[in-house]
Parts: structure tokens; C-alpha cells; sequence
């Protein structure tokens, strides 16, 4: 009785371990697996804007959409350049519900040097400029992903557009694509960090001077902020103000190294964060700063998006250009451009204070009464979340010769002004000297920003990436330090930015009602066909 | 759907045998004995294979078709037929007439090789949201698989448990016993090296294990009535 009722339970519990592997077995592969990336979501000033789901579980449907299709149960299929923006508003304004909207970018860019390409390569640009600018600014209740078109997409679009000329729409009872995107429920970015670094090189102080060598700041903004968190690389904006602050900051090390050659102004490196939020981060960064040494910064360069320009530089100031002290940085920089060839503008922007848009990071300087002003190729202030490194902005979209030239002007018309070297003729920086501009150096960290997406909510205090800026930062120059704060209120962040989509053919529920009904009548057939030869002919022969 | 799929391919793979078992007499005879014996033989023979495959075999390089490796795996497959010969000749059956005989231990042996090959793969993949013809072509393969091991197993019973058999079949017999045997090794050279695709080589199977039941009844048959 005891030995049955033990192999019992043995084989009981084998049992149990049975159906437990069982069920742990993982559920079959898909016919594709791509990374898609997710559509922004985030609410400023409590407006919910972006994309507000994450899980897809819709048939797929491509353009041109069959008659009668209802899309408010399938995800869309789109390249870029098929998408008509028009039916993406309507479909927006009207409030009409999708399942879901996947929509394919180009594998690469644009090809600068291909001419032909060129007619191409601006209508690309601007589609995505709408594109992102329509999403960015809406509520859409629905996931909306983005993911490159390469030939697997092709070749569904291809399959999902001869299902859809047979005149049935995807759905369970006719077959076709499933895409499936198993997501968690996106949760808020509890406090979204915003981290400035700095770096000083100290001047040299004589032996008289009891007072503060005066400081001159050069910053630049990091971060980014696109229709993509993940594909928000911002290679021009503002990529290419960092990397140039990066070469300047290698230049001036070199300089300030030897006490022979050490100028008597300090320099204040600073790589801000919170950039697109109307330079919230500056703002943090210039009020931690203890008010002498605010106090002691004689003027403040900022650069913004300087990746792209052959001819034209733009000076954005706030203070009229009629100002002394405008004035002469505006004729350093002009001396030193005129010799390179190019010409630098100067653009005037009074600040209105009753009005939080900061368009310049040099505003927020203004507002602390700090004379700044900002370089920039953008001849105009750039609207609110706009040009912040958004879907275009890609390796391809800033080169290293336009930073290189940047560098120049910067650091030419600096080290005159820093070393009194005005009227006489000859570069500091000149080439095949040691103290040429590298532009190795800055394509090499111009490539590593353009693999990096840098949206400031998304990257944590220790981000492997804010650290490489602080260790690059430490080797040019001393008392490095890590500002971290917290992203004013007024934006809320939400997570779940990258997944997974399983693109899976399925069969449709006739097809397998009509499978059983063929094994079930094979069965039958089977089992008389035995009877019948078994039973009632072998008995005969049987009896031979 | 997806579980739909995954019972119906089941169906399609295992329904026959049960079918087989239920029309015919053994039902009738209550051979579930035999049956399980079989198939019991037919996990040990596995295991040998298993162990002589993994012993002799080199680890192909590329998927061409190399004729030792495949002369080495027939040699194997008569470890197989050494396996039926086990199970028809050393086990103790109850008293069953070799009609019944060959039946039972031709059913256990199928239905044991369709569990062993295609029940594990049937569970992972048939129940996940793709579709493929795969797992339909697996349930048509173990039909042929059926029908194939029954044939042998008749032919078994004639050439091991016969002892008065026609002079002229004999060779006819051993022949297609041989011929049954190597089907395997037939089906992977036509796959690989004709590099036929899966709905072709299913068909020949399906065919072959049909003329192959044929002839051997006709075989059977023969012999049964010269008794």
C-alpha cells in the first residue's frame, strides 16, 4: 500500500515537473524581429503630447488602403515618403483612431556629395521636418514607432499590399502580417536629471594682483530632444557645439600648460544639459555659481549648431551691437574671419523677461546680467523644440571641415584678445604648428556624438556618456566638476522608448476550421478503410 | 489559433495510430501489451543509435552529401531492424496470432518514433503565432513513418517467425526488407544531395510507403496461403 502510494506521488510530482518545463518553453519565433523605436511621450504643463501607448497586437495594413478598410484595429506601414501628411492630420484632428503606426525611415540620410541626390535629400529633410513637427506637438493616443526600411520591410509592404488587392482587409478571419510589440506600460521619468559639466584653466596671476582674474566662459548645450528619444543623435544641434568646445578647450590646455604662455583671464568651460527646454540647465548651472565669480565673467561664448555652414557665421546678441564691449568681440571676430575668408553677422535679439522662451543659451547669461552671445550658423532664433537635434540630424548632416573653421574663428580672435595680439598679423593656431587644430580629434568625437542619443531625461547622473565628457573634459582642463539638478516642472518625461516588433505571418481562422475538417474526414476514411479490410476480408482469408 | 493549430498537427501526427489501434482487431485482442513493449524496445534501440551515431560519426563540415558518413549511418540503421527483430522473436507475448503480432509491435514502434521525433518539436513550434507548412508536413511524414514500420514489421514476422516459406519469395522478402531499412538514408540523400524541397520528399515518402505496403501484403498474403 505504502511503496504504490509513493510511486504515487513520484510520479506525481514527475508529472508536475513535466507540465512546468512544458509551459516554460518559449513560444515560436517570428518571421521578423526588428528594433523599433518609440515616438516621444510627454506632457508639457499637463497637456499629454506624443504618442501615449506603447503595446501593438494589430494586423498589418499598408498604402493604398483597400475601400472600407477600418485601421482603428491594424497598424500602419508606411515609409516616410509614402506617408501623406495630409491623411496623417485628418486622421489627427478628426480624432480617428489607428491601431498603431509604424513608419520606416531611410537606412541612410543623404549622400552630400551625390548632387543628384540633392532634390532628393532636401524633400527627404523636410518631410521629416514636418513629420516630426506634426507628432511632436499632438496627442497620439496610439503607439507610433519608427524603424529603418531595409529589404524584410520591403518584401511584408510588398505581401500586405497583394493581400490587400484581394479585396480583404487583414484581420483574424482572413490571415496575413501580425506585428506584435510587447511593451510595458509607460511609466514617468520620476525626476529627469539634467547634468552640466565645467571645467576652468586658470589664469596666471601676477605678482601684484590681489583682485579676480577675470573669467571668459565658452558652453555649449549636449543634449538633445527629437521625435525619437533613441534616434535623437543631434549631430548639428548641438553635437557640433560640443565637439568644438572640446577642441577649443585642447587648444587653450596646450596654451595655459607653460606659466610662459598662461594668459591672465581664466577660462570656464561649460558642456550644459537642458538645452531645447529653454536652457534650463544654464540656468541651474549659472545660479549654483556663487555670485564673484558670476561676478568675474568678463564675457561668454556660447556656440549652437556650427556643423553646417561654408561662408556665414551668425554673432546673436542680446546688449545692442553699439555696446563697447559687443563691439570688440564683434571686431575680433570679424578680423579673424576676413582672413579665413568667411564673414561673421551680428544679430540683434532683445530679451523680453515677462517671457520664459529662452531662443539663445546666451539669454539665460543676459538674465544674470553676464555679457554673451552665441555663434551659430542659424540666422534666426530657433523655435521651441525645434532644431534640437531631431530625426535628420544624423552623422551626415554636420561635417568636421564647418567645426574646424568654427574652432578657428573662436580661438584665433580669443587668444588675440586674450594675449593682446590685435593688429598684429599672424595666427596663433597656425596649421603644422603644435598648436594646430586637429581635425582627426574632432571627427573622431564628432562620430561618437552622432552614435549617442543624448535626450537629457533619458540619461542618468552616471551615464557611461556624461562620464566620457567629464574624463575628455579632465585631460584639457582642472577642477572638473558635475552639476547635476533636476529638469524644472513643467515637462514630465515617460519611459519605454526602444522595443521589439515580431512581425509574425499568420494563418487565418478558416484556414485551420478547414484543416480539421479535412483530418477529421482523413481520419474517418482511415478508420472504415481498416474495419473494412481488416475486419470484413481478413476473416475470409483467414479461414482459407 | 495558435493551440488550434498545435492540436490539429497533433491530430494529423498521432490520430492514425490510435485509429489504426481501434479499427482494426487489436482492440479486440487487447495487444496494448505488445504495444508498449515495442515501444519500449524502440527507445532502447534509440539509445544504442544514439550512442554508436555519436561514436562513429564525424561532425559533417559542410552539407554535402559524403558516402561513407551515410554508409555509416545505414550500418546504423540496422540496428534498427535488429531492434524489431528483438521485439518480434526474444519478447514473451500473450498468446496472439503473428497476424496480430507483427501489427502490435509495427504500431508500438511507429507511435513510439513519433513521440520521440516530433512531439517536442511539435510543442514549441506549432503553438507560437507563425505559420508555417512545417508542422503539417511532420504530421504527413509520420503516416508514411506508420505504414513504412508496419511493412517491415510484416516482413520481420516473415523472415524470423515463418519457418516454411515459398523458395521463391525469400529473396523478394529480404530484398524489400532491405529496401525499408535504408528508406531513411534514401530520404536524407534525396533531400540533401537532390536537394529536393519538403513537399516533394513528403510525397515520395507517402508513396513509397504506400507501394511498399502493398507489395508486402501481397507478400504476406503469399506466404499465408501456401500454409
Amino acid at each position: 500500500m505504502s511503496i504504490s502510494s509513493s510511486s504515487g506521488d513520484v510520479l506525481a510530482s514527475a508529472l508536475a515537473v513535466l507540465l512546468v518545463l512544458l509551459a516554460c518553453v518559449e513560444l515560436g519565433d517570428a518571421a521578423a524581429a526588428v528594433s523599433v523605436y518609440r515616438l516621444i511621450q510627454y506632457d508639457l504643463a499637463g497637456a499629454p503630447l506624443g504618442s501615449r501607448a506603447a503595446s501593438v497586437n494589430h494586423h498589418a495594413a499598408a498604402l493604398p488602403l483597400p475601400a472600407g478598410a477600418d485601421l482603428s484595429r491594424s497598424a500602419l506601414v508606411a515609409p516616410l515618403l509614402d506617408l501623406p501628411l495630409a491623411f496623417l492630420r485628418e486622421y489627427l484632428v478628426q480624432k480617428k483612431h489607428l491601431g498603431a503606426l509604424l513608419i520606416l525611415l531611410p537606412e541612410k540620410f543623404n549622400d552630400k556629395d551625390a548632387a543628384a541626390n540633392n532634390d532628393g535629400n532636401g524633400q527627404l529633410k523636410g518631410a521629416l521636418a514636418e513629420l516630426e513637427k506634426l507628432l511632436l506637438h499632438e496627442e497620439v493616443p496610439y503607439p507610433v514607432y519608427f524603424a529603418f526600411q531595409d529589404d524584410n520591410f520591403d518584401n511584408l509592404l510588398a505581401d500586405i499590399r497583394k493581400i490587400a488587392s484581394s479585396g480583404q482587409p487583414a484581420s483574424a478571419t482572413t490571415g496575413g502580417y501580425k506585428l506584435v510589440v510587447s511593451s510595458p506600460e509607460p511609466k514617468k521619468v520620476a525626476s529627469p536629471i539634467i547634468s552640466n559639466i565645467q571645467g576652468w584653466l586658470p589664469g596666471l596671476k601676477g605678482e601684484g594682483d590681489t583682485e579676480q582674474l577675470p573669467t571668459i566662459a565658452i558652453v555649449a548645450n549636449y543634449d538633445t530632444f527629437g521625435a525619437a528619444p533613441e534616434l535623437s543623435v543631434g549631430s548639428d544641434s548641438n553635437g557640433s557645439g560640443a565637439v568644438a568646445l572640446l577642441e577649443i578647450a585642447r587648444l587653450f590646455s596646450r596654451l595655459y600648460s607653460n606659466p610662459k604662455t598662461r594668459g591672465k583671464y581664466n577660462l570656464l568651460f561649460g558642456l550644459t544639459s537642458g538645452g531645447p527646454y529653454n536652457y534650463n540647465g544654464t540656468n541651474k548651472w549659472l545660479r549654483s555659481f556663487d555670485q564673484r565669480v558670476r561676478e568675474s565673467i568678463d564675457h561668454a561664448i556660447c556656440l549652437n549648431s556650427v556643423g553646417s555652414w561654408n561662408d556665414e557665421l551668425w554673432m546673436h546678441v542680446s546688449k545692442p551691437p553699439e555696446n563697447p564691449y559687443i563691439k570688440q568681440i564683434f571686431e575680433d571676430f570679424s578680423d579673424v574671419s576676413k582672413e579665413m575668408g568667411v564673414s561673421v553677422g551680428i544679430k540683434h535679439k532683445k530679451i523680453n523677461v515677462s517671457n520664459p522662451r529662452v531662443a539663445w543659451e546666451h539669454e539665460q547669461f543676459s538674465r544674470f546680467r553676464v555679457t554673451a552671445l552665441s555663434l551659430s550658423e542659424l540666422s534666426s532664433p530657433p523655435e521651441f523644440l525645434e532644431s534640437t537635434g531631431g530625426l535628420y540630424d544624423t552623422r551626415e548632416s554636420a561635417d568636421a571641415e564647418s567645426i574646424t573653421r568654427t574652432v578657428r574663428v573662436v580661438s584665433e580672435s580669443l587668444a588675440r584678445h586674450i594675449y593682446g595680439l590685435k593688429g598684429r598679423n599672424f595666427d596663433v593656431f597656425a596649421e603644422n604648428s603644435s598648436l594646430a587644430i586637429n581635425p582627426r580629434y574632432i571627427q573622431s568625437w564628432l562620430d561618437l556624438l552622432s552614435r549617442t542619443p543624448r535626450v537629457a531625461p533619458f540619461l542618468q547622473k552616471n551615464d557611461p556618456f556624461i562620464a566620457a565628457l567629464k574624463k575628455e573634459l579632465s585631460e584639457h582642463t582642472a577642477d572638473v566638476y558635475v552639476q547635476s539638478d533636476v529638469l524644472d516642472g513643467m515637462f514630465t518625461f515617460y519611459d519605454a522608448t526602444k522595443a521589439n516588433l515580431n512581425v509574425y505571418q499568420v494563418a487565418s481562422v478558416t484556414f485551420d476550421l478547414l484543416f480539421l475538417l479535412v483530418l477529421g474526414s482523413y481520419l474517418i476514411v482511415l478508420f472504415s478503410f481498416l474495419v473494412i479490410t481488416t475486419r470484413v476480408w481478413i476473416i475470409p482469408i483467414l479461414q482459407l | 489559433m495558435t493551440v488550434f493549430h498545435f492540436l490539429n498537427c497533433a491530430a494529423l501526427t498521432f490520430g492514425p495510430h490510435v485509429v489504426y489501434y481501434s479499427a482494426t482487431p487489436l482492440s479486440e485482442y487487447d495487444t496494448i501489451g505488445t504495444c508498449v513493449k515495442a515501444a519500449v524496445v524502440y527507445l532502447g534501440t534509440a539509445l544504442v543509435k544514439l550512442v554508436c551515431l555519436a561514436t562513429f560519426l564525424k561532425v559533417p563540415e559542410n552539407d554535402k552529401f559524403d558516402p561513407y558518413q551515410e554508409l555509416m549511418k545505414i550500418f546504423i540503421g540496422f540496428i534498427d531492424v535488429a531492434g524489431l527483430y528483438f521485439a518480434l522473436t526474444q519478447l514473451t507475448h500473450r498468446n496472439i496470432s503473428q497476424n496480430h503480432k507483427f501489427q502490435a509491435v509495427g504500431l508500438g514502434w511507429a507511435f513510439a518514433d513519433s513521440v520521440l521525433h516530433r512531439l517536442a518539436p511539435l510543442w514549441i513550434g506549432a503553438r507560437g503565432l507563425e505559420f508555417t507548412w512545417e508542422y503539417i508536413f511532420q504530421g504527413l511524414e509520420a503516416n508514411a513513418n506508420l505504414v513504412m514500420t508496419l511493412s517491415l514489421a510484416a516482413l520481420g514476422s516473415l523472415m524470423w517467425l515463418r519457418k516454411n516459406k515459398p523458395r521463391t519469395l525469400v529473396p523478394i522478402i529480404y530484398a524489400c526488407a532491405l529496401l525499408l531499412a535504408t528508406m531513411p538514408s534514401i530520404t536524407s540523400y534525396l533531400r540533401r544531395s537532390l536537394e529536393w524541397q519538403t513537399p516533394r520528399v513528403v510525397g515520395f515518402e507517402l508513396f513509397s510507403s504506400l507501394a511498399m505496403a502493398f507489395i508486402s501484403w501481397q507478400l504476406f498474403s503469399a506466404c499465408q496461403r501456401t500454409m
